[in-house]
C-alpha cells in the first residue's frame, strides 16, 4: 500500500471553486455557462483534450457531466452547454454571471484526432448533441491544413432550439467548413434544410472514402444515423460518438456509468462504433 | 514472517482494550439478533465476552473503510460587504483517518478490501478517503472455525483460513488463539504485546483449518466463468427468470464485502453545506435513471444482470480474473427471499435456464419432498433423477417432512396442553425420547428415503 | 408566568390560509399580545398537511407542531378538515411510541374573524410547550440496545407438520396452470432446510416443488400488482390473503386476474428464533417437523425446537389462519380462535413499558445498525410506490442520504404513516430487515390506534374503505382538542 497520503492537493472529489463569467441563452432550454477557476495557479496550469468532460458542481445542490465545449486553444474560460432537465441542471440555469461553481475536470477520454490526420471527417450534431461536436470541430478547424474536407450537418427539432446561433454565421461561411443545418419540421423564415438528420444524411451522401464520421445527439438519432452511415458504407472504426450515462464520480468507481467492464466516465465517453460493438449492448 | 503467538481469551481481550487506548477498535457486537461492527472502548473491550467478539458480522466490515455516509467535502460562503449578492466560496476538505484496528473480521472479509482496492486505489484516479482509512487500519482477523450453509469461498478462490487482505490471522485452539503476523503492519501491532511463542502449536492450528475446510460444499466445478457470463448477457429471458422472485430492494449490495458503488448529494446552501458520499445499490432503478428519463437498466432483470454481470465477469475482465466476490454468503442469507448468486452463476454459466426447484439441488432432496402419508414408497422414487450433483446448493437441504398419522387439527391439539414437558424432553433429548421417535430423528439424518420409510413403518 | 420572559422555542404552526392564518391576521391588526416562538407555514387547507409535515418538524428538533385550520363544516374545500381530524388525530396517538409527547402537538380550529381565539390558542399552546421544555434531542438520549426476546404465549394450536393436503394443493394449481393461469405463486425449498423461497410455477414440474409449511413465511401478495392485467394465481396463508384483499381494496390488483388458492396455517417460523438455537456458523443439513416440534440436523447434530419456541409472533395471535379470500380452498380449514381479550401486541408490550425518553433510546439504538436498504419497503405488500418512493425523491427532499438515526427513522416514519390504515400486519418489513430492526412496531402502533379510534382492521373486506379515506361530519371517538 501507499504512504498515508490522503492526497488532499490532488482529491479528485474536491472541485476548483471557478467563477462564471457570462451566460448565453442557447435555445428556451439550452445555456451555455463560461467559467474560469478562482485560483489562477490552477486556471493556468489547467489543460485537456477534445471530448473530455467536467462535472460541474452548484454547492447545496450536486454536481453533473458536461463536456467542456470550447477548444483547448481558448485559453480564457472553459465553456458548459447544459440543457435544462433535472434538479441539477435547473440550478445551473439559475446561475449568473460572477455566480460561483465547482468544476472538476478534464475527466474521461478525447477524440482520437490524431488518428484523424489527412483525413475527411463529417461531424454530425443532433440537439444538445452539438456540444461535443463543437469543441473537436472547432480544435480541428484550427489545425484545418492537418486535414481533408471537413463538413458539419446540425439538426435541431426546430430554429429556436437550435443552440450556438452566434457560431452558426461563421460556420455557414467558413472555408474549412461546409456545414449543413436542418430542422425537424418546416419553420417560416428558415433558409436552411428540413428533414430528419438520418435522410438529410443520405441526400448528402459524403463518401466513405479516408472519412470519420462524428455523431452525437439523443439515442434515437444515434440509432438511425448509425444505421444510415453504415449504408452508405461506413467502417465501424471510422464511425465515433460520445455516449452519456448518469455518473457522480467521474473517475471510475462509483460503479454506475459502465457498460460491461468499461465506465463512460473514465474510458469514455468517446468511443468508436467498433469499440462500443465489443461492449454489451446496454444502452 | 509468519511468527506464531499463543493468546489466551484474556490476553486477548486485554490486548484489544490496550490498543484501544490510542487506535479506534471496531470488533463485532450482539444487538438484537443481529452483530454489528462497533468502535468499542478499552472498558467495554475488557469486559466483553471473548465468544461475543468473534461471531461474524451481520453486515460486512466494509464500513470500516467506505463508511455508509461520509462527507467528502464541506463548503462555505461568504457575501461581499459591498455587494450582497457577490459570494466567496471556500472548500474544505475533512479527509483524515484515525489509526484503527478492525478485529475479528473473517478471511472472505478482509479478501473484501482486497477486491475493494483495486478500483478505489489502484486505478488512474485514488480514492483518497478509502486510502486514508486503509491505511490507517489493521485488519486482524479470524479464521473460520466453520462453514455457513450459504459459504462458498472456495467457489472464488479462498479458503476458511486465507491470509489474503489481512494483517494479523489468529485461529481458535484448544484454551485460546494462535495469532499470525502476516504483514509488517500486523508486526507492528503486536508490538508490546505480551504473547507466548506458539510454534508447537503450528499443527494444532493446521487441523483447525483443515477441518473448517472440510465444512464447506465442494469446490465449484464451473470453468471459463467471466466468458461464460459474459455471454449470457443478452439472454434477458434468463434473467427474467432467475429475478422474478427478486425484490429489488438492495439489501444484498448494501450487505457486500465487496460491492463498490457510492452516490453523491448535496446537503444544505452554498452558504453553508456539504457533500456527502453515501452507499449506494445498482439493485435500485434511480442507479442508473438519466434526467432525460432514459434508464439503461429499468427492470430489476437488467439490474441483477448486473449486478452478477459485474462480479463475475466485468471486474474479472478489468482486473486480471479476480471476481468481485468473496463467496461470504451475506446476499444469500439476508435475502428476503433467499436470492441465490450461487445458483445464478451456476445457472449463467451452464447454459440452461434453471429452475432451482429440480436441478440445483442434491438426490435425496426431491425425494423426501414427497415422503407423506399417502402412498410414501412410490412417491419417494419419483423426483430422484433430477439431481445435479455438484450443484451450488449442494448442501442437503429437506423440507420439514409429513406428519404421517396426524390431521393438522389432531397435530395442532397434540400441540396444546404440553408446552413445558415437551421444553423439558428437548432439553433432555434424546436419550428420553421414545424408541419411535429415536428411529424417526436418525432417519431425518440419514437420507429421507429411509426416513420415509420409517414414517411408513410406523404408521 | 409570561412566557415572553424566557427564550423562545422552537414551535412550527401549519396555518390554513382561509381561516387560521385570518384568524392569527385578526389578532394581529387587533394587537393582540402573543407568544413569538411559533413559525408559521401558511398551507391552503389543514387537509394539505401531511402528517409527515409533523413528524418531520417533530424529528428533526422542533419543541412543538401546531396546525390550525377552519372550523369543521367551515372548510372551504368542504372536507378537508374533516380529512385532516382524522391524519392527525391518529397522529397525535401515534407519537408515543417513538418517545414522543403527544402535547408537543396539536391540532385546533380558528376561523379567520377569531383573533381573541386565536391569541388563545398560540399563548396556550406556547405556554404548554414551555412547560414541557426543549425537545429531547436524538444526539444526547443515550441509546438502548436491550431488546427482551418476549416467547408471546399462542392463542391457537401451532403446527409444523407438512399438510396432509398439499398433494390436492398441487393439483389444485396444475388443474388451473392447465386451463390457462399464466403461472401460480407459491413456495419451494429455499438454499438450506430451513429457507424456503418464493417459486412463479408454470410447469406441472414446478408444481411438483410447491411446499407448504412453517418455513413458508414470505407474503406472495408483494408480487401481485407487478402482474396487474396478467393471469396468474397465488397461493396464500390467513395473513398472506389480507395483503391481496387490502390490493384487491385498492384497486391495485383485479379480482378476474388472480386466483387465490388457501390452505389451513399453522403457523410459520421466525428464522432468527431458529438460528438462535443453533450454534453459529454450523452448516445446517436437514430439517424434519413432526407435529409442534422442529429438529435440526447441523454439524452433525440433531437440535430440537418447538413451534412455541421459534414461531414468529405474528403467528402466535393470529386470527385469520385460514384465507379470508380465496378461490379455491384446499383441505380443512384450521380452526379460528378468538382474538386475545388483552390485547397483547409483542413489541409494543415491551416499547409501552418504557418512558418517552427511554422509548427515543430503544429506537435510536436500533436505528443505528440500519444500512437504510430498505428490504422493508421491498418486502412489503402495500409499498406499492415501488420504483417511486418519495423518500427517494430529491424534490420535495423527504429524507437526506446522511446516515443519522433522525434521517433512518424518518424513512421507516415514512413507511409507516403511508401504511396507516393499509397494513396488514403481515410483519414482512421485520422479517426482511437484515439487521432484526423490530421496525413493524411503528406499524403496529398506528394499527393499535386505527383499531381504537376508528374500529378498523386492514385486509378484512375487498369493500371496506380504509378509515384515513373517509369522515363523518360527527366523530364520536375524537375529541375535541380546544386549546383556547
Amino acid at each position: 500500500m501507499s504512504e498515508h497520503d490522503c492526497g488532499c492537493s490532488k482529491n479528485p472529489y474536491l472541485p476548483e471553486v471557478a467563477t462564471v463569467l457570462e451566460v448565453i441563452t442557447e435555445s428556451p432550454t439550452i445555456k451555455s455557462f463560461r467559467v474560469r477557476f478562482d485560483n489562477e495557479d490552477a486556471w493556468n496550469s489547467f489543460t485537456f483534450q477534445p471530448g473530455q468532460v467536467g462535472q460541474l458542481s452548484v454547492f447545496g445542490v450536486g454536481e453533473s457531466t458536461f463536456v467542456i465545449n470550447t477548444p483547448p486553444s481558448c485559453r480564457d474560460y472553459i465553456q458548459f452547454s447544459v440543457m435544462r432537465a433535472g434538479e441539477v441542471t435547473t440550478a445551473i440555469h439559475k446561475l449568473q454571471a460572477g455566480d460561483k461553481v465547482g468544476v472538476r475536470a478534464p475527466l474521461g477520454n478525447h477524440f482520437p484526432y490524431e488518428q484523424w490526420k489527412g483525413k475527411n471527417i463529417v461531424f454530425v450534431g443532433g440537439g444538445i448533441g452539438m456540444a461535443p461536436i463543437r469543441t473537436i470541430m472547432l480544435h480541428v478547424m484550427e489545425h484545418a491544413s492537418e486535414y481533408g474536407k471537413l463538413s458539419l450537418l446540425y439538426g435541431a427539432r426546430s430554429p429556436e432550439d437550435m443552440a450556438y446561433k452566434a457560431d452558426l454565421p461563421g460556420w455557414l461561411e467558413s472555408d474549412v467548413l461546409h456545414t449543413t443545418l436542418t430542422i425537424d419540421r418546416e419553420a417560416p423564415n428558415w433558409p436552411h434544410r428540413v428533414g430528419m438528420i438520418p435522410n438529410v444524411l443520405k441526400e448528402l451522401a459524403p463518401s466513405p472514402d479516408n472519412t470519420i464520421a462524428v455523431l452525437c445527439g439523443p439515442p434515437i438519432m444515434i440509432k438511425f444515423t448509425l444505421a444510415a452511415f453504415r449504408e452508405m458504407g461506413f467502417k465501424d472504426e471510422n464511425i465515433i460518438t460520445t455516449l452519456e450515462r448518469r455518473m457522480k464520480c467521474g473517475i471510475g468507481i462509483c460503479g454506475r456509468c459502465n457498460l460491461g467492464g468499461k465506465y463512460v466516465c473514465l474510458d469514455g465517453p468517446v468511443f468508436s462504433q467498433a469499440q462500443l460493438n465489443e461492449l454489451p449492448p446496454e444502452m | 514472517m509468519s511468527s506464531l503467538l499463543f493468546a489466551t481469551p484474556k490476553d486477548l481481550t486485554s490486548w484489544l482494550a490496550k490498543l484501544a487506548s490510542d487506535h479506534r477498535v471496531l470488533a463485532p457486537r450482539q444487538e438484537g439478533p443481529s452483530v454489528v461492527y462497533r468502535p468499542r472502548t478499552a472498558e467495554q473491550l475488557a469486559s466483553d465476552d471473548i465468544d461475543a467478539l468473534l461471531r461474524r458480522a451481520t453486515a460486512s466490515p466494509k464500513q470500516a473503510m467506505l463508511p455508509q455516509c461520509e462527507t467528502l467535502m464541506t463548503f462555505k460562503s461568504v457575501k461581499d460587504a459591498e455587494d450582497p449578492s457577490k459570494l466567496t466560496t471556500t472548500l474544505e476538505n475533512p479527509c483524515v483517518a484515525e489509526p484503527t484496528v478492525l478485529f475479528g473480521c473473517r478471511p472472505c472479509d478482509a479478501r473484501g478490501f482486497v477486491v475493494l482496492d483495486r478500483p478505489y486505489l489502484e486505478g488512474k484516479f485514488k480514492d483518497p478517503y478509502y486510502g486514508a482509512r486503509r491505511e490507517a487500519t489493521v485488519i486482524v482477523t479470524q479464521a473460520c472455525p466453520s462453514a455457513f450453509s450459504s459459504c462458498f469461498c472456495n467457489w472464488v478462490g479462498s479458503h476458511p483460513s486465507d491470509k489474503e487482505g489481512s494483517d494479523i490471522l489468529f485461529t481458535a485452539v484448544e484454551g485460546g488463539f494462535v495469532l499470525e503476523v502476516v504483514t509488517e503492519k500486523g508486526q507492528a501491532l503486536l508490538e508490546g504485546a505480551d504473547f507466548a511463542d506458539a510454534s508447537d502449536r503450528a499443527a494444532d492450528v493446521e487441523a483447525v483449518h483443515e477441518a473448517a475446510a472440510a465444512t464447506l460444499p465442494s469446490p465449484s466445478t464451473l470453468t471459463d466463468v467471466p466468458a461464460k457470463v459474459a455471454a449470457r448477457f443478452t439472454d434477458i429471458a434468463f434473467w427474467e427468470k432467475e429475478t422474478v422472485k427478486c425484490l429489488s430492494c438492495g439489501a444484498c449490495t448494501y450487505l457486500c464485502p465487496t460491492c463498490q458503488c457510492f452516490t453523491i448529494t448535496d446537503e444544505g446552501s452554498q452558504l453553508d453545506g456539504r457533500r456527502l458520499r453515501s452507499w449506494d445499490s445498482c439493485m435500485t432503478p434511480l442507479f442508473t435513471l438519466e434526467t432525460s428519463g432514459h434508464n439503461p437498466r429499468p427492470t430489476k432483470a437488467e439490474r441483477m444482470r448486473n449486478r452478477i454481470s459485474h462480479k463475475f465477469s466485468f471486474y474479472p475482465e478489468r482486473y486480471d480474473g479476480f471476481f468481485s466476490c468473496v463467496g461470504c454468503g451475506r446476499c444469500v442469507v439476508s435475502c428476503p427471499v433467499s436470492l441465490d448468486i450461487r445458483h445464478m452463476v451456476k445457472a449463467a454459466v451452464e447454459g440452461v435456464v434453471l429452475d432451482a426447484g429440480k436441478s440445483g439441488e442434491p438426490a435425496e432432496v426431491p425425494a423426501s419432498e414427497k415422503a407423506e402419508e399417502k402412498a410414501p414408497v412410490e412417491e419417494v422414487k419419483a423426483p430422484a433423477e433430477v439431481a445435479v450433483p455438484e450443484a451450488p446448493t449442494a448442501v442437503p437441504t429437506e423440507p420439514v417432512e409429513a406428519v404421517p398419522a396426524e390431521s393438522v387439527e389432531a397435530a395442532a391439539a397434540e400441540v396444546v396442553p404440553v408446552e413445558p414437558v415437551e421444553a423439558a424432553a428437548s432439553a433432555a433429548a434424546p436419550a428420553q425420547a421414545t424408541p419411535a421417535s429415536r428411529t424417526q430423528k436418525s432417519a431425518g439424518r440419514t437420507t429421507s428415503r429411509s426416513s420415509s420409510k420409517s414414517k411408513a413403518k410406523k404408521r | 408566568m409570561s412566557v415572553l420572559a424566557g427564550k423562545e422555542l422552537r414551535i412550527v404552526g401549519f396555518l390554513c390560509n382561509w381561516c387560521s392564518y385570518g384568524g392569527a391576521d385578526t389578532a394581529g391588526t387587533a394587537r393582540a399580545v402573543q407568544p413569538t416562538d411559533l413559525r408559521i407555514i401558511r398551507v391552503p387547507c389543514s387537509g394539505r398537511v401531511n402528517p409527515l409535515f409533523v413528524l418531520k418538524a417533530l424529528i428533526n428538533g422542533a419543541d412543538g407542531v401546531l396546525v390550525s385550520g377552519c372550523h369543521p363544516r367551515d372548510c372551504h374545500y368542504s372536507a378537508g378538515n374533516y380529512y385532516a381530524r382524522r391524519r392527525l388525530e391518529l397522529l397525535k396517538e401515534f407519537l408515543p411510541v417513538i418517545g414522543i409527547n403527544p402535547d408537543r402537538f396539536e391540532y385546533t380550529w380558528v376561523s379567520a374573524s377569531e383573533g381573541q381565539r386565536w391569541k388563545d390558542v398560540v399563548t396556550n399552546f406556547t405556554n404548554r410547550i414551555h412547560a414541557l421544555g426543549p425537545a429531547p434531542r436524538w444526539e444526547d438520549v443515550p441509546a438502548r440496545y436491550d431488546r427482551p426476546e418476549e416467547l408471546i404465549e399462542s392463542i391457537r394450536p401451532l403446527g409444523c407438520g407438512e399438510h396432509p393436503a398439499l398433494p390436492e394443493l398441487r393439483q389444485a394449481v396444475k388443474d388451473a396452470l392447465a386451463e390457462g393461469l399464466e403461472g401460480v405463486l407459491g413456495w419451494k425449498k429455499g438454499f438450506d432446510a430451513v429457507h424456503a423461497e418464493p417459486v412463479f410455477m408454470t410447469t406441472p414440474e414446478e408444481v411438483d416443488s410447491l411446499i407448504w409449511g412453517p418455513f413458508n413465511v414470505h407474503n406472495l401478495a408483494v408480487y401481485l400488482p407487478q402482474y396487474k392485467g396478467r393471469k396468474i394465481g397465488v397461493v396464500v396463508k390467513g395473513c398472506d390473503s389480507k395483503g391481496v384483499v387490502e390490493l384487491l381494496a385498492e384497486n391495485l390488483i383485479s379480482r378476474e386476474d388472480v386466483k387465490i388458492f388457501g390452505m389451513g396455517c399453522n403457523g410459520t417460523v421466525s428464522l432468527p428464533r431458529i438460528l438462535a438455537k443453533l450454534p453459529e456458523g454450523v452448516k445446517i443439513e436437514s430439517c424434519t417437523g413432526r407435529g409442534n416440534k422442529i429438529t435440526v440436523t447441523a454439524g452433525g447434530q440433531d437440535y430440537e425446537m418447538t413451534m412455541a419456541e421459534v414461531a414468529q409472533d405474528k403467528c402466535r395471535l393470529c386470527t385469520k389462519p385460514n384465507a379470508v379470500l380465496s378461490d379455491v380452498f384446499v383441505g380443512t380449514p384450521t380452526t379460528e380462535p378468538a382474538a386475545p381479550a388483552d390485547g397483547r401486541l409483542p413489541g409494543l408490550r415491551f416499547l409501552d413499558s418504557l418512558s418517552l425518553e427511554e422509548r427515543m433510546g430503544y429506537w435510536k439504538g436500533q436505528m443505528e445498525r440500519c444500512i437504510a436498504c430498505h428490504a422493508c419497503r421491498g418486502a412489503c405488500p402495500m409499498c406499492v410506490c415501488r420504483d417511486y418512493c418519495v423518500s427517494d425523491t430529491r424534490d420535495p427532499a423527504w429524507v437526506t442520504q446522511e446516515d443519522t438515526v433522525q434521517q433512518k427513522l424518518f424513512f421507516q416514519l415514512i413507511h409507516a404513516q403511508h401504511l396507516a390504515g393499509r397494513c396488514t400486519g403481515c410483519t414482512e418489513c421485520e422479517r426482511a430487515c437484515p439487521m432484526d430492526i423490530p421496525v413493524f412496531a411503528l406499524k403496529q402502533q398506528f394499527g393499535r390506534m386505527i383499531q381504537k379510534i376508528f374500529s378498523y382492521g386492514a385486509g378484512l373486506d375487498v369493500n371496506a374503505t380504509p378509515p384515513l379515506l373517509t369522515y363523518q361530519v360527527e366523530e364520536p371517538t375524537i375529541k375535541e382538542h380546544d386549546l383556547a
